[in-house]
């Protein structure tokens, strides 16, 4: 089934119009209809699949406090899932998740939308409970919507029971709250299909194609496709959190200037939050924790399981082990190092040291997130090579815009050209831009600006969906 | 008991961070001192442990945020 976004809209102003004027009492059962109405309306056997789940974990977890067998069984099942998922996502990708005009194609087969994102919230779920850090849900109903809430069950983000929870029975969407959120809506709309979607074709170009390009060709190419996927899922996220925000609830936030990052440990604090704030808690603290006797040797090891499962959690592919394998030897090297690297830095001024830093770190993540981009390890390795090799094109037009540049008529020059200005606009000003998406009045002449760039500029022939539902 | 915990802790967070002159009160925080950071929390809690001969619970270590609430769960474990 396909979610046009005419529908998507239609759905969206009914469900937030009705939302504001039900009483308090009937709003989480009606976003939860609506929610139930969402996911059914893309994929059925993935609705059963989220009420399934929610259903077991609802009911295993009602007296799993240390119960040791109970646990375990409750979190292998979810384990499971999440591996069962991976397994047939990557196995499926290609046909069962191409884009259609204006639409995306959900696959029909057994994948099911955002499980591996729910089940994380499954499992950090049954834990707190199992080691009394929180106590069950008594509504099942609230448990449902906790999982199925339609803004957030596609891609995340990743929720614990009791940042969510608390929210449902307090829930009241204002007005303000409303104007907020269509302000952090429309900015989503737009890194999503000016940014995101406007700089495939150049990453495609790179990636998937079998022509060897230039060093330099290749270089931007592997740059733009970590601007795209940041892009792409922090425009998700904008409009996540903004439908979020129009029916009264506040969702975590994913992305906080991740580019600034002047350190790959803080890259990974500003980048995909809510997900590493998962694995920090539930995979990071408890290794170095049980094993803290070893000292340092206990947060390598700390470090290394929680990427590897990362990792396996992306999908089971040799290409997402070396991109976890990457920043196991940055961290780790972040780690051994920071002393040395703290009395080097004395010798420059501020400014020099944080430019360098920031210009390190986006060449780092850049560089591991090759393999996370590139379909097998060969293709990987052979993007480097070309990297390291003709560096400087013979022939600019033909060698180096044409291929970023979808082709290189004078029109593919243009639109490109617009697409890394407004990039790099959105970049520099991402501050000031944050403030408006965030702003709680209504600002006309910002969603003016955004929505007329979105229709002159804006992709509407989607081929690409957003990168981050394959997970 | 709080004062000869907190100068206890001063004589292990001194060896945890090579600094003779470290200077620590129940507010300080990972943000008062610089190498205070995942590597050296864990180094720190596990020598914290030897010195006193306790044992600290994860949801205890989970819940440290100053040095205040180190000698909180400390003092708590010896008064037992």
């Amino acid at each position: 089934m396909e979610l046009h976004p005419s529908f998507f809209f239609v759905f969206l102003i009914v469900v937030v119009t009705l939302n504001y004027f039900f009483s308090a009492r009937y709003r989480p059962l009606f976003i939860l209809l609506a929610s139930i109405i969402f996911i059914g309306y893309l994929n059925l056997p993935s609705l059963i699949v989220v009420l399934f789940f929610s259903l077991i974990n609802f009911y295993l977890a009602k007296n799993i406090t240390g119960k040791k067998f109970k646990f375990l069984a409750a979190l292998s099942l979810n384990i499971s899932a999440i591996i069962f998922f991976n397994f047939f996502n990557s196995s499926t990708q290609g046909p069962e998740f191409e884009f259609h005009t204006a639409g995306f194609n959900i696959p029909h087969f057994i994948v099911s939308i955002g499980l591996s994102f729910y089940s994380l919230q499954n499992i950090a779920y049954i834990t707190d409970i199992y080691f009394k850090r929180a106590l069950p849900q008594t509504s099942i109903l609230n448990f449902f919507l906790y999982n199925s809430f339609f803004t957030k069950v596609i891609s995340g983000p990743i929720m614990s029971p009791n940042e969510f929870m608390a929210q449902i029975n307090s829930n009241k969407p204002s007005s303000e709250m409303i104007s907020s959120g269509i302000n952090r809506f429309v900015i989503g709309l737009l890194k999503k299909m000016v940014i995101a979607d406007g700089l495939y074709p150049a990453v495609h170009a790179i990636f998937d194609s079998s022509n060897n390009y230039n060093g330099i060709t290749t270089l931007i190419g592997v740059y733009l496709f970590t601007i795209q996927l940041y892009f792409d899922f922090s425009g998700y996220t904008d409009m996540a959190l903004g439908t979020a925000k129009m029916l009264g609830y506040n969702l975590k936030e994913n992305f906080n200037l991740p580019f600034r990052s002047t350190s790959i440990t803080e890259f990974w604090r500003r980048w995909h939050i809510s997900l590493i704030n998962w694995f920090t808690n539930y995979i990071y603290y408890p290794i170095v924790y049980y094993l803290r006797a070893y000292k340092k040797i206990a947060v390598f090891i700390g470090i290394a399981a929680t990427f590897l499962v990362s990792a396996i959690w992306h999908g089971l592919n040799f290409t997402f082990l070396l991109w976890a394998f990457c920043f196991i030897i940055y961290m780790s090297f972040e780690l051994l190092t920071k002393a040395i690297r703290t009395n080097i830095s004395r010798r420059f001024p501020p400014l020099v040291n944080k430019l360098f830093s920031i210009f390190i770190v986006f060449n780092g993540v850049c560089f591991s997130n090759i393999f996370f981009r590139s379909e097998s390890a060969i293709r990987a390795f052979l993007l480097m090579k070309n990297i390291l090799s003709n560096f400087i094109p013979a022939n600019w037009l033909s060698d180096f815009v044409a291929p970023l540049a979808n082709g290189g008529n004078l029109m593919e020059q243009f639109n490109f050209l617009i697409t890394l200005l407004l990039m790099s606009f959105l970049l520099l000003f991402e501050r000031t831009i944050n403030k408006k998406a965030t702003a709680l009045k209504i600002d006309i002449l910002y969603i003016s600006i955004c929505v007329m760039l979105i229709m002159i500029f804006g992709v509407f022939n989607n081929t690409e969906r957003f990168i981050y539902m394959q997970f | 008991m709080s004062n000869t915990i907190l100068q206890n802790l001063q004589i292990v967070f001194r060896e945890v961070f090579n600094n003779t002159t470290l200077i620590i009160t129940p507010l300080s925080s990972a943000k008062d001192i610089p190498l205070w950071d995942s590597l050296m929390h864990i180094t720190l809690i596990a020598s914290i442990e030897s010195k006193f001969k306790i044992s600290f619970s994860f949801n205890e270590v989970m819940q440290f945020n100053n040095v205040g609430d180190i000698i909180q769960v400390i003092d708590q474990r010896l008064k037992r």
